[in-house]
């Protein structure tokens, strides 16, 4: 199964199993998304709970925020992730704070879908990984899963959560195939995955830069350096326990996120690292994330600002000398 | 952390003579420290208040390194200043809007690499949990860190050599530094030895002769070390190449005799010395060595005390050893070992004879004087002894 595909069939299963669960976002009924992921949707559920809405971000965010509120179960869907701009009131006044704020009366149980990365040639506005900017949020929860597993686990996790869940899909990772069990599951939030043991550097890794460490590690085997690969899969809640212990056991880590390296999740990993494990590390903590620029349309452009495998390779092998 | 030598990259801090807010006064003495040659009295340079302590004793401290502040009364040392090298140091110095201009990416990588550790915060962890001396592992890491790995590596090294023995105290700097240079010695410097047996009564009259007045003028009883160094530096005047040392550029004739008398200090030896000894009286050299063996007694000899010395004289007498083999001390050219005055039956004008005897035994470097050399001087020392003239 593809990670959209696993993406569909959680929704699919969540709508079945609880009524209050609808969709609303652009071109998400008889066009399926732009990305195809909710396709057949809508002759299942009808119009009413995949609800396609104008260009309007902004306002059908706060629909979904007021219908949670009273009561639903919405999942907001948002093409890109680049268009979180014009959802942020909503999202990070709005959602994250109406717990707070009402003493606990009022929750918000939302689910904002939104996708990441680069390198589909969509130029500077739609090729932007931003969820740094809603983990950096009190009362917002982040998902970033990298596999059809994790993405079927952690999307019915999120329709089940009573608090509001941002949950981004890296744009070319819908056609990864990965084994999802028929029978219905969860994955915890703040529960790291050890995607691959190892015992001479941990390469914290997430989204689609999983698949980028593991290639790394493959390389880095034929040099005898055992790399450990570890996905956060929710960068809040944050695993850090496993996170620390892993650093303690290699003494060295790379934190790979696809979002822009300064002041971003690789920074918060990267210090949460140094603080828990310090005394453990043979070498400084490496981060490796987006160039701070915007993401060129040029291919061979756009190609050089984001991570690569022979990047992480590189770190890596300087690291361990 | 001052300078106290040419060569000198660390000192251990001793003792501090002043406590955190204590008034300083310039020229008092503040701190003690150790380095590999000798304990030094380091006085204050300025007048003030002592504040901001960040080395204590015990520690080992890289030369150039802040461990105090000498501040005005009421004034506060910098907060939270690190305990930075020079260079570091310099970096925070610069003005601030130097460091809030965006710096190019290059240039910013190329200053992280640079200021990266030489030790990684497990190697030290490991190091202090170990008690390993960080200063004798070498970095295998990258551009020469130490690992964690080196760490227990240099840990296990000594245990694995003695298993059953206890665990190894951390050398002192001088023992590590007189394990060094005998070893670099031994290996280095092709060693032969002359010895010569030689009736001492003249000397033993000489310094019956000499002794009481020189204890009454000056309160130091003269030693048969004190007679044998002004003898010595007498002969070697004829004898420059015993006097030479061995350099880069090969025999290197030594304007000034400066005799260094070897003595002991805790767990070392050291050879402090008696400058121009060819031109001093014996009283003189006396209380040289008298004051010279208190300061290496209670570990406070400078190290102007134990540089510059020519020739070597190292007296097991005490210790009734009859004669013994010495390591040279390079660059110098040979080292005299004295052995005890016993009595002997000697042959004297044909009859058998008890008289008080005292065997020389001299090292020397054959890449400086040969064996005739030697035994000449040898011999001429020996006649000297014979029938001093002092």
């Amino acid at each position: 199964m593809t990670l959209g595909e696993a993406v569909r069939e959680a929704l699919a299963e969540e709508m079945r199993r609880d009524s209050r669960v609808f969709i609303c976002g652009e071109d998400i009924a008889e066009a399926g998304t732009v990305f195809k992921v909710l396709t057949g949707l809508v002759d299942e559920f009808g119009k009413e709970r995949v609800l396609d809405t104008p260009i309007s971000e902004a306002g059908f965010t706060g629909i979904a925020v007021g219908a949670a509120m009273t009561g639903m179960r919405p999942v907001v869907d948002i093409m890109f992730g680049d268009f979180s701009t014009l959802v942020m009131d909503q999202m990070v006044n709005q959602a994250a704070k109406v717990r707070y704020m009402s003493g606990g009366k009022c929750k918000v149980p939302m689910v904002m879908r939104a996708t990441l990365g680069a390198s589909r040639r969509s130029a500077a506005q739609h090729s932007q990984s931003l969820h740094a900017w809603f983990a950096h949020i009190p009362g917002l929860k982040v998902v970033l899963p990298s596999t059809p597993y994790d993405a079927k686990g952690l999307m019915k996790t999120a329709i089940r959560d009573d608090n509001p869940v941002v949950f981004f899909e890296d744009k070319m990772m819908y056609k990864l195939k990965g084994p999802v069990p028929a029978e219905d599951y969860t994955i915890p939030f703040g529960v790291a995955d050890i995607k691959r043991v190892g015992t001479d550097i941990t390469i914290i890794a997430t989204s689609s830069m999983v698949q980028v460490a593991l290639d790394a590690a493959k390389m880095l085997e034929e040099f005898d350096i055992s790399a450990e690969v570890i996905d956060p899969r929710t960068v809040w809640p944050l695993d850090e326990k496993t996170l620390i212990e892993s650093a303690k056991k290699t003494s060295r880590v790379i934190v790979v996120d696809e979002g822009y390296e300064r002041y971003g999740v690789t920074a918060e990993i990267a210090s949460v690292i140094a603080e828990g494990a310090f005394f453990s590390l043979e070498a400084p903590v490496k981060r490796i994330g987006a160039m701070h620029v915007p993401i060129p349309f040029s291919p061979p452009l756009e190609d050089a600002t984001i991570p690569t495998e022979r990047q992480v390779f590189g770190a890596a092998k300087a690291l361990c000398g | 952390m001052p300078a106290l030598e040419m060569a000198q990259e660390t000192g251990k801090i001793v003792s501090w003579l002043k406590k955190e807010g204590d008034a300083i006064n310039k020229g008092a003495p503040l701190l003690e420290v150790e380095t590999d040659k000798a304990v030094v009295e380091v006085e204050a340079t300025a007048d003030g208040v002592l504040a901001g302590v960040k080395s204590h004793e015990g520690d080992v401290v890289p030369v150039g390194v802040t461990i105090a502040w000498i501040v005005a009364p009421g004034e506060k040392p910098p907060a939270d200043s690190p305990a930075a090298a020079p260079a570091a140091r310099k970096v925070t110095e610069q003005p601030p809007q130097a460091a809030s201009m965006p710096a190019p990416i290059s240039v910013e990588s190329s200053a992280r690499r640079e200021g990266g550790p030489q030790i990684s915060p497990k190697a030290r962890r490991l190091a202090k949990e170990k008690g390993v001396d960080i200063n004798r592992i070498k970095g295998t890491g990258p551009d020469g860190t130490i690992t964690g790995e080196d760490v227990l590596a240099a840990a296990a090294a000594p245990a694995a050599a003695a298993p059953s023995a206890r665990a190894p105290s951390v050398l002192s700097g001088i023992a590590r530094l007189m394990a060094e240079r005998t070893t670099q010695s031994w290996t280095q410097v092709p060693h032969f030895v002359l010895t010569r047996e030689i009736d001492v009564a003249a000397l033993q009259q000489a310094r019956e002769k000499l002794g009481p007045a020189i204890e009454r003028d000056r309160g130091v009883k003269i030693t048969v070390t004190d007679l044998l160094v002004a003898l010595a530096a007498q002969v070697l005047k004829k004898h420059p190449k015993m006097n030479a040392s061995w350099g880069a550029n090969g025999i290197q004739l030594n304007p000034q005799i400066n005799i260094s008398v070897a003595m002991a200090v805790t767990d070392a030896v050291v050879g402090a010395v008696i400058p121009n000894a060819d031109a001093a009286a014996l009283a003189d050299i006396a209380v040289q060595r008298r004051n010279l063996t208190e300061r290496a007694r209670s570990s406070r000899l400078k190290p102007a005390d134990v540089t510059g010395g020519t020739f070597t004289i190292s007296n097991l007498g005490m210790y009734k050893i009859d004669s013994f083999n010495a390591i040279i001390a390079p660059p110098q050219a040979a080292i005299l070992a004295v052995g005890r005055i016993a009595d002997r039956v000697v042959a004297v004008n044909g009859r058998p004879a008890v008289r008080p005897m005292m065997t020389l035994t001299l090292s020397s470097d054959h890449r400086v004087v040969d064996g005739a050399q030697a035994a000449l001087f040898l011999n001429d020392l020996a006649e000297a002894i014979r029938a001093p003239e002092l």
